[in-house]
């Protein structure tokens, strides 16, 4: 199921994102050079972007398949679930199938590389003007 | 509150009035970890068998347990999520006798400034009064206001105050009274983001301004 | 790969995105600058070459807030592919229209904030007695100073910081904007000609021999 992020309250997200999601991404990145990565994920206006860090942060891939258990995705999560109306219920669908993930694994390279992503993500997000 | 606790919406409060309660949060104040206090708000109460125990917006876990100092209700832990609202109860074993519902950035309480000092500038006729905050180098309260309080010591009651965000400020020597001892100290409070209440006091910096002159100047 | 080949970016303001390379690893070798701006289209060749010594040394781009793709190759072989956001490496343009509203011992210095967000407009003063520059940042450009004596002589000096937030830290800051001088809520030329001369060192002792 995907949810249509267009009616959050994107100015609230944009403040918890750069008071509190931002330290923790910036936290889990820690040692990493900005130009290590190639970004290839990018985003035109905060319904688009918060649909790509929600597909980004949430769903497993080759290679990384715990980012979802980490203190920025945990706080991605509540502030979706806090700033968009009805984001909570989908969640709760798509949890069912998360059930057989494994424990949260040791930070891969491919797991930094999907966190950088999400950085140039949250960052394009975080300086759109507007609501 | 100026005592530095939050008293905001009550859940449950009809059946307990006299169990009503206030807490303070600190941020990064242990590392990366947060420490969270809570005090019934009458100090006579017997508070024996009765507990504290936090739920929701943490990580991880669904509560978490108060330890007990005694008249004191203390946490220091890294599960706080720090988005939305968590409920907070006073527990007499598995019954929950009252319950708040706070949210941890709004219920901040700063660490107290520290190092204050006091240079006396002839030529510029002024105070430079600086100090420090161990703020600057947190991850999430980062920024604070700081109310800076002089006084002439022999004038108990006659706190001056400057508000500021910088950690510098420059007092002008024709405003003070000459050949005098100054009392000065420093507390803070969140200004962006996060709520809260003023930290406590720095400790406080003593200085002497300089005599008037013939010229009827300060010299 | 692509080490060997020292780069450099810079997004002026999001007009134009400069990328310049240290040719000196291939003298007398035109690198190829190739770019695209969303991942599915077909590479474009640089529009405008900036050249050294007669040789390709950079492009320069128009701007956009979005993924650079670039590929930078010698006659045989890409030597660099990379993608980068152009946001990473910008330089705000300084500040404009920078005025100055006095009112008893503070100033409120405003300017045209910036067509784009994420930004700290910093403002520094210092008197002829401050050995350095005071700042104070606000998010958007709009800074009161306070706590100033009408007695003494200000400089103040503005520019434009983007947020690691929003931004990363591999951004610059705007340049300063012009130096301005003021005594009493007035402008001045400078601070040095009215101030008074400092007093030397030991006023009091006089050697007689």
């Amino acid at each position: 199921l995907t949810y249509n992020f267009s009616n959050c309250d994107f100015n609230k997200i944009r403040v918890e994102y750069d008071q509190i999601i931002f330290s923790d991404l910036k936290k889990y990145m820690n040692g990493t050079k900005s130009t290590q990565f190639n970004y290839n994920i990018s985003c035109n206006n905060p319904p688009d972007c918060l649909t790509e860090i929600q597909r980004v942060t949430f769903s497993p891939t080759h290679g990384c398949t715990s980012l979802h258990k980490e203190m920025f995705a945990v706080k991605t999560k509540a502030t979706l679930t806090l700033q968009c109306p009805g984001y909570s219920g989908i969640q709760i669908n798509n949890t069912q199938a998360k059930k057989n993930r494994k424990k949260r694994e040791v930070t891969t390279n491919k797991c930094l590389k999907q966190a950088s992503q999400l950085l140039g993500l949250w960052r394009r997000f975080s300086r759109i003007k507007g609501n | 509150g100026e005592s530095g606790y939050a008293q905001n919406g009550d859940l449950e409060d009809a059946e307990s009035d006299d169990y009503s309660f206030s807490c303070y949060s600190q941020l990064e104040v242990n590392g990366s970890r947060h420490s969270l206090t809570c005090a019934f708000d009458d100090l006579d109460i017997n508070s024996t068998n009765l507990e504290f125990q936090i739920c929701e917006s943490l990580v991880e876990v669904n509560c978490l347990n108060f330890n007990k100092l005694q008249e004191i209700y203390f946490i220091e832990t890294n599960k706080f999520l720090l988005i939305g609202d968590s409920k907070i109860c006073v527990k007499l074993g598995e019954k929950s006798i009252t319950c708040k519902k706070m949210n941890i950035v709004n219920i901040v309480k700063p660490e107290a400034p520290f190092d204050i000092r006091v240079i006396y500038r002839e030529g510029a006729k002024d105070f430079v009064v600086t100090f420090n905050t161990s703020h600057l180098q947190k991850m999430y309260v980062k920024n604070l206001i700081h109310n800076v309080a002089y006084r002439p010591e022999k004038d108990e009651n006659n706190w001056m105050h400057v508000n500021l965000s910088g950690t510098k400020l420059t007092l002008l020597q024709r405003k003070l009274q000459p050949d005098a001892m100054y009392e000065i100290k420093v507390r803070s409070i969140p200004s962006t983001y996060f709520e809260g209440f003023w930290s406590e006091w720095s400790p406080s910096y003593h200085f002497r301004t300089p005599e008037k002159n013939s010229a009827g100047e300060m010299g | 790969q692509g080490e060997a080949l020292q780069l450099q970016i810079v997004c002026f303001n999001f007009e134009t995105v400069q990328v310049t390379w240290n040719a000196s690893e291939y003298p007398g070798t035109n690198l190829t600058f190739l770019y695209k701006f969303s991942g599915d289209e077909a590479y474009d060749q640089c529009p405008n070459y900036t050249l050294q010594r007669g040789h390709t040394a950079g492009c320069l781009l128009e701007a956009k807030d979005q993924i650079l793709y670039f590929s930078i190759s010698n006659r045989t072989h890409p030597l660099l592919t990379r993608s980068q956001w152009v946001s990473d490496y910008l330089k705000p343009s300084s500040p404009k229209d920078v005025k100055f509203l006095w009112h008893q011992e503070a100033v409120t210095v405003t300017c045209s904030d910036l067509s784009y967000d994420g930004l700290l407009y910093e403002v520094q003063h210092r008197s002829t007695f401050d050995p350095e520059w005071q700042s104070k940042e606000e998010r958007t450009c709009n800074v009161t100073i306070e706590g100033l004596d009408a007695e003494k002589c200000y400089c103040f000096r503005a520019r434009v910081k983007a947020t690691e937030s929003s931004y990363g830290s591999d951004t610059q800051p705007s340049d300063w904007s012009e130096v301005t001088h003021w005594q009493s809520g007035e402008p001045r030329d400078s601070c040095q000609d009215n101030q008074e001369p400092p007093k030397p060192k030991f006023p009091k002792f006089i050697l007689i021999s």
